[in-house]
């Protein structure tokens, strides 16, 4: 690569970058937004760096090119680094969370019929009793955060996640086919796949993630560990392009503007008119009275700030449905993984560089049962 | 073959010809059960016919329906780690490129995996993976001395700071809506055309 070029025309590069052209992944939703409006608008070649995007076509995918090298970084899942670095069910390797991409912004559709059972019985329990079977409800990977918002979900209203329903891992394209077909009762996802349900009559959006824990964190820029080590320099620039990139798709105005960007058929492949409502936040679902906080990409900096409590949070679902079992990580606390994980040092740095305010290290969170979390 | 004989479960929910190496793997004596085609069937598919391995396009979105089952399911294959320092690991690394991804049951001898990655591989080549990466990277790079020279064009003319020579390039991307690679081509070709 011509070094000299680039050092010539980027002079607000900050340390010799070990590494200027990136690949980064991501999954076909429309969080994918500040990743998209990066390339589009090349946010990366101030700071040196040149971004390539790639999309996946499952978490997996994800999980293995991070792994493998094939990508540098990616839009991810926060639980899906959480698994990796403990090895759930699949690889285990030391990871990291550079920053939060986006707060809020998913929800839960229940099928038509289901949520008219809801609304005759006021009560959820009840209404998954009128189906005379065992309910399905569908997520997105068994350590994401889809499945630990529809797992809290369900159980802040009486009803276990391992126990009283069948818990299943579907693509979203398929949730909205298999909600029509009633082989399922109701999904967790990111967005737009809510908005195609309502629009195909499938199913009814009930509850956004907001209602569940407000500000909660959803997608992160996520890398291996082994890359913030080998490539410092690198990584505060992918942070500090990413922020801008953040900054600039928070905007109502820019939320328009990159909307036909996502509909393409190298990002969403999906119609603009299915991705613009939720996104600009104009409309929840055709429940909501009031529309529920919208998807979060910046709001001053308090979305970003990879905060330690949040990774803690969860480590700690993680052990109330028995996916990490007492023993496994025996000798290490939940704060000093979340602390290893969450490169909060290396934001601060990307954060001062991009002139970027940092939040307060400490937040109590409030969930939807009312119990509270710091 | 042994007498413990693997069972072998496909996944033929996308365009690669997976379904192919069915033929090869009986030949060679495993034992090959029902195919799964859609995510929706996995779980049953799985819970009833306990599979040894199941092999999966890597591209194939029913992989996180496997990743749930793998967790949730103590008798469920796992993904392969495909980094362990075990001597097949070039073998796992070489399916994977070519786009095969393997689910295995716990404490299967790698050894007893290879003869299946290596039907694998025999039918799936990579090269053309490979080269189609390679031009997208050089068509990268192209794109960004581009950039450089309709910035550094704007500077010049406008007698504008560098930052907002970034600035008007992305106005003028979005207002045109195209790439600001794009923008800059077109800016690029006329200062060429009218030199």
């Amino acid at each position: 690569m011509d070094t000299d070029t680039l050092a010539a025309s980027a002079p607000d590069i900050a340390g010799t970058l070990e590494k200027t052209h990136l690949r980064l992944g991501f999954v076909a939703l429309s969080d994918a937004a500040p990743l998209v409006a990066a390339k589009v608008l090349e946010f990366g070649h101030r700071h040196g760096l040149t971004l390539e995007l790639s999309r996946q076509p499952s978490w997996a995918a994800v999980r293995d090119k991070l792994l493998s090298g094939e990508l540098d970084a990616a839009h991810a899942l926060y639980g899906l680094v959480y698994g990796v670095q403990l090895g759930i069910g699949g690889p285990r390797a030391d990871m990291a969370v550079l920053m939060v991409l986006n707060r809020n912004g998913q929800a839960i559709t229940l099928s038509s019929k289901l949520a008219q059972a809801l609304d005759d019985t006021g009560n959820l329990k009840a209404a998954l009793a009128t189906l005379g079977r065992t309910p399905v409800f569908a997520q997105t990977f068994p350590t994401g955060t889809h499945a630990m918002w529809l797992y809290y979900w369900l159980a802040a209203q009486g009803v276990h996640p391992l126990e009283d329903i069948e818990s299943v891992v579907i693509p979203p394209p398929r949730m909205v086919d298999a909600l029509a077909r009633e082989t399922l009762d109701g999904f967790c996802a990111g967005e737009p796949w809510h908005a195609l349900a309502e629009a195909n009559g499938a199913g009814q959006t009930v509850t956004s993630t907001s209602e569940i824990w407000p500000g909660h964190p959803e997608k992160v820029l996520a890398c291996q560990r082994e890359f913030v080590t080998r490539y410092p320099n690198t990584a505060r620039a992918l942070v500090r392009t990413m922020l801008e990139a953040c900054r600039w798709v928070d905007a109502p105005s820019h939320r328009k503007e990159i909307t036909p960007w996502l509909a393409k058929a190298d990002a969403l492949d999906l119609p603009e008119a299915l991705i613009a409502p939720r996104l600009v936040g104009h409309a929840g679902g055709v429940r909501f009275a009031q529309p529920p906080l919208p998807v979060a990409f910046f709001d001053g900096g308090a979305v970003n700030y990879p905060r330690v409590s949040d990774g803690r949070w969860f480590l700690a679902q993680y052990r109330r449905w028995h996916l990490l079992r007492d023993g496994d990580s025996a000798g290490e606390n939940d704060a000093a993984i979340a602390a290893a994980i969450n490169q909060t040092a290396l934001y601060r740095e990307a954060a001062a560089l991009a002139d970027v305010p940092v939040p307060p290290e400490n937040r109590t969170e409030v969930f939807c049962d009312g119990a509270t979390w710091a | 073959m042994t007498s413990t004989m693997l069972r072998i479960l496909l996944v033929t929910d996308t365009d690669k010809p997976i379904g192919e190496m069915r033929e090869a793997l009986a030949r060679l004596g495993y034992e090959m059960l029902a195919e799964a085609a859609t995510p929706q069937a996995l779980p049953k598919v799985v819970e009833r016919e306990r599979p040894d391995v199941i092999i999966i396009d890597t591209e194939s979105p029913s992989r996180d329906t496997l990743e749930h089952l793998a967790v949730m399911n103590e008798a469920a294959p796992r993904p392969v780690l495909m980094f362990s320092h075990d001597a097949n690991q070039q073998l796992i690394r070489e399916a994977v490129d070519a786009g095969v991804t393997a689910y295995v049951a716990e404490g299967l001898a790698p050894e007893r995996l290879a003869p299946i990655l290596e039907v694998a591989l025999a039918r799936f080549a990579h090269e053309e993976k490979l080269r189609q990466r390679l031009a997208k990277v050089e068509g990268e790079l192209a794109e960004r001395k581009t950039i450089d020279r309709a910035k550094r064009l704007l500077m010049e003319r406008g007698q504008m700071s560098e930052h907002d020579a970034y600035a008007t390039l992305r106005k003028r991307a979005m207002d045109a809506g195209v790439r600001l690679a794009e923008i800059a081509r077109r800016l690029v070709d006329a200062a060429d055309s009218s030199r």
